[in-house]
């Protein structure tokens, strides 16, 4: 475990996370990163009564890539929202979000029928009751995981493999983005795997306060990846949170053995493909594009310390026209805008966003975070697409 | 990463001035940031060469600049270099929509929000202190709640000064604000909004009348133009000024948005929250430097370095026991002797502290030197506070240095 990461006192109260919060300038309920954060983290040293003041952080992150002095502050909320919440009941509307796998694995048998049930007039007051936001609807299950798909591709063998991580949102909401990688791997001559026991990263976990089971879900990962890992496989996802989480946030939470080195194998799938690119290995016979697209770096991509790799691969595709929307956090961060007491403070973090997809009048909304793409779709009707799905028409 | 000209390591006003003074050469720029500078939470103003090393106030900045001993940044970077990057930057705020004002030709006293003057240059529009020097009188404005901000204090320092008007008075603003305490940046989010430019209108003018000289925190919007400069002016006929604050002093926000926006449409590649710890070097030139997260290394190859990393508070420069070091590329960094020469034991004598000097020295094309004078690395560059010779604090000079050795940087590089 990274735990050095937590040191509060390198932050110097500059103010810089203060101007960035996306949710501090929503409401004046919060608090703001600089206090809830560094600042309140040294009062809860002498285990003063846990507080809840960091329960209106949406853990998006823009504090951490403002910072001057590496403090990570969305850290610091995490930890005090676990230690809150280990001396007090959580909501069941909490749990039902951060165990996404479960209920993912639960409703799948049932589609459509499932969908029907979440998303009727009835049970969408009954949600409400629950703490749910009732105008945000919650993406449709598929009847065909992404997991169940795969097994039932037939890939064509190559002697260089690659491990794809698909994570919840991908594996039951939108398995094509892992169709859609695998097709473009095997375009440039890379196997595919995808190992047995992976589940949720455990983000949303961390993200409603329930730090064991986000530990179990980090140790069966890791465990999971084990062999690959020790054999130098790369590690991609296409989803920014379980790439994020993979290389950082459970290195600075859990001290699990094995974290450190996966991290140092996992990429995000632009990434990956950038490096590639970079190397001489990718495909240069590009299939001419068209279209134009607005492009939304997610906070957790923006987080990763790469630069935005999908808008450059987006940018150097021939015949697509790309601009980068630069309007700041949508304003879901995975599990927060679905909830009834955050819905209007998610919704006014994005309305920046929201203004420029309207103002663009472009094809389709690119970017690589599935809740991103879900929230820029319901608030706005835009077609959305990952940029891998862009690049597989290229490639094939 | 991919290949590139130019690699900018630090996301403050020195970086975000050489990438985008390279840029306009047609360099390809990659800017690599640990964090956002203090750009983004300061004044905004660029001050120049404020006081004298005696601490005498300095009337006219760029003749003075002739008398700077031959180590000082803006000796290094040449006379002819340092009014470039000056019209450099005018014409990137110009064309971003937020047209600065002055020159280095001559020292600007602006009010602070602590009733004091300091010494500037180069200003928004929305700061420039000519009608309150021009006035009979003045209203301070000041809101509810805001903190580090008290009309009182201001109108009380304000009143000594001789150019200023005698009778000053206060008009509170109510921007019924509930929840955690009000800040510049939350006034200025609440303008933002059209209603609330009307209520603060409205407000205002049960206080002043058409043609009086209004001072006002800095809050007239968060976005880099004179939109909500312009509505209250033509809405209550009185003249604005913006006094400069503490952080988050929101003037200084719009010249950061400004420049971002300005050196992306501009093409250049920005790497946020990575932090570069070491370089790649090969018989005398860097090949790359390497970015470290949690996970693991990135490596950034380029055919020029711009070091803007700032100094001591942001990580640009590290002091041990006896010795500091620039962390990057390992540069030395001289120091006195004995460490008990390194400051001035009287922190509030108004004196100057000896480290607020120390830094890199450069070759006459800004390249960092060993100590016999001689560039360690034939194509990086050091910029802003990183470099020796001067002391920000004291003299008041640090966006303005950082201006004049990133542009210079920012068009030597190949």
């Amino acid at each position: 475990m990274k735990g050095y990461l937590y040191d509060s006192d390198r932050c110097m109260a500059c103010t810089s996370c203060t101007v960035v919060c996306p949710v501090a300038a929503a409401t004046r309920e919060f608090l703001g990163p600089k206090m809830v954060g560094p600042a309140l983290s040294r009062f809860r040293r002498p285990a003063l009564a846990p507080d809840l003041a960091a329960d209106l952080c949406s853990n998006c992150k823009n504090c951490d890539i403002s910072c001057p002095s590496g403090v990570p502050i969305s850290t610091l909320n995490m930890l005090s929202k676990a230690e809150y919440y280990r001396h007090h009941r959580h909501r069941l509307r909490d749990w039902v979000l951060s165990h996404g796998q479960l209920m993912g694995n639960l409703a799948t048998p049932f589609v459509p029928l499932s969908n029907l049930a979440i998303a009727n007039p009835i049970s969408r007051t009954m949600l409400g009751a629950f703490g749910f936001a009732g105008r945000m609807p919650l993406p449709a299950y598929v009847r065909k995981t992404f997991r169940k798909q795969f097994r039932a591709l037939r890939q064509q063998s190559f002697p260089q493999k690659v491990v794809f991580f698909p994570g919840c949102y991908i594996d039951f909401y939108d398995p094509g983005v892992g169709l859609d990688f695998v097709a473009v791997m095997q375009a440039n001559e890379y196997e595919v795997v995808v190992p047995r026991g992976l589940g949720c990263c455990g983000t949303p976990m961390v993200a409603n306060g329930f730090p064991g089971a986000a530990e179990r879900a980090v140790r069966r990962n890791v465990r999971a990846l084990q062999e690959w890992t020790d054999a130098g496989v790369p590690v991609v996802a296409c989803c920014t949170s379980c790439s994020l989480t993979l290389k950082q946030e459970q290195q600075e939470l859990f001290d699990v053995p094995g974290a450190a080195e996966l991290a140092a194998r996992v990429y995000d799938a632009t990434e990956f493909l950038l490096e590639l690119r970079d190397r001489g290995k990718l495909k240069t016979d590009l299939k001419q594009l068209s279209g134009r697209y607005l492009y939304h770096a997610p906070c957790h991509l923006r987080d990763q310390g790469i630069g935005r790799p999908g808008f450059e691969m987006l940018g150097s595709l021939p015949g697509l026209e790309i601009s980068d929307a630069d309007a700041g956090c949508c304003g879901l961060s995975g599990s927060y805008g679905f909830k009834g007491d955050r819905y209007e403070v998610a919704q006014a973090v994005g309305d920046a966003l929201f203004k420029k997809v309207r103002a663009s009048g472009a094809d389709a909304v690119i970017s690589e975070c599935g809740t991103c793409r879900h929230q820029i779709t319901v608030a706005t009707g835009a077609k959305t697409l990952h940029p891998i799905s862009v690049m597989r028409r290229a490639f094939e | 990463m991919s290949a590139c000209d130019v690699v900018v390591i630090g996301g403050g006003l020195s970086g975000l001035v050489a990438a985008a003074a390279a840029a306009e050469r047609d360099k390809k720029v990659v800017l690599i940031a640990k964090g956002v500078g203090a750009i983004a939470v300061g004044s905004g103003s660029i001050d120049v060469l404020g006081y004298e090393a005696g601490g005498k106030p300095v009337a006219r900045p760029l003749a003075e600049m002739g008398k700077l001993p031959s180590n000082h940044p803006y000796a290094r970077a040449g006379k002819q270099a340092t009014a470039k990057a000056f019209e450099f930057f005018l014409d990137l705020c110009e064309k971003g929509g937020f047209p600065y004002s002055g020159s280095a030709d001559v020292a600007r006293w602006v009010p602070t929000a602590i009733g004091t003057l300091k010494p500037t240059c180069f200003l928004p529009r929305s700061m420039d202190p000519a009608p309150l020097e021009a006035a009979k009188a003045a209203v301070v404005v000041g809101f509810r709640g805001l903190k580090d901000y008290y009309p009182e204090l201001i109108i009380r320092g304000l009143m000594q000064v001789p150019a200023y008007p005698k009778r000053f008075r206060t008009v509170i603003v109510d921007p019924e604000m509930a929840g955690r305490d009000v800040n510049a940046l939350d006034i200025a989010r609440w303008l933002d909004t059209e209603s609330g430019r009307h209520a603060c209108i409205e407000q205002m003018l049960t206080g002043i009348a058409p043609g009086n000289v209004v001072l006002v925190p800095p809050v007239l919007g968060t976005v880099p133009n004179y939109g909500v400069l312009e509505e209250f002016e033509k809405a209550t006929t009185c003249k604005f000024i913006e006094i400069t604050g503490m952080p988050p002093a929101i003037t200084g926000l719009r010249l950061y948005d400004l420049l971002v926006s300005e050196i992306k449409k501009r093409g250049v590649r920005i790497v946020e929250h990575a932090t570069v710890t070491r370089a790649v070097v090969d018989n005398g030139r860097c090949t790359a430097v390497v970015t470290h997260g949690v996970d693991r290394e990135r490596t950034h190859p380029a055919r020029s370095f711009i070091l803007a990393t700032g100094g001591f508070y942001s990580g640009g420069l590290e002091a041990g026991f006896g010795s500091a070091r620039e962390p990057v590329f390992g540069l030395p960094v001289k120091v006195p002797e004995s460490q008990s020469d390194w400051s001035n034991a009287f922190l509030l004598s108004g004196g100057a502290q000896p480290f607020a000097r120390f830094g890199l020295d450069v070759d006459a094309r800004l390249r960092p030197t060993d100590g016999s004078g001689k560039a360690v690395f034939e194509n990086v560059y050091a910029v802003g506070r990183t470099l020796s010779g001067f002391d920000d604090a004291f003299e008041k000079s640090g966006n303005g240095v950082a201006v004049v050795t990133g542009y210079r940087a920012g068009t030597l590089v190949a």
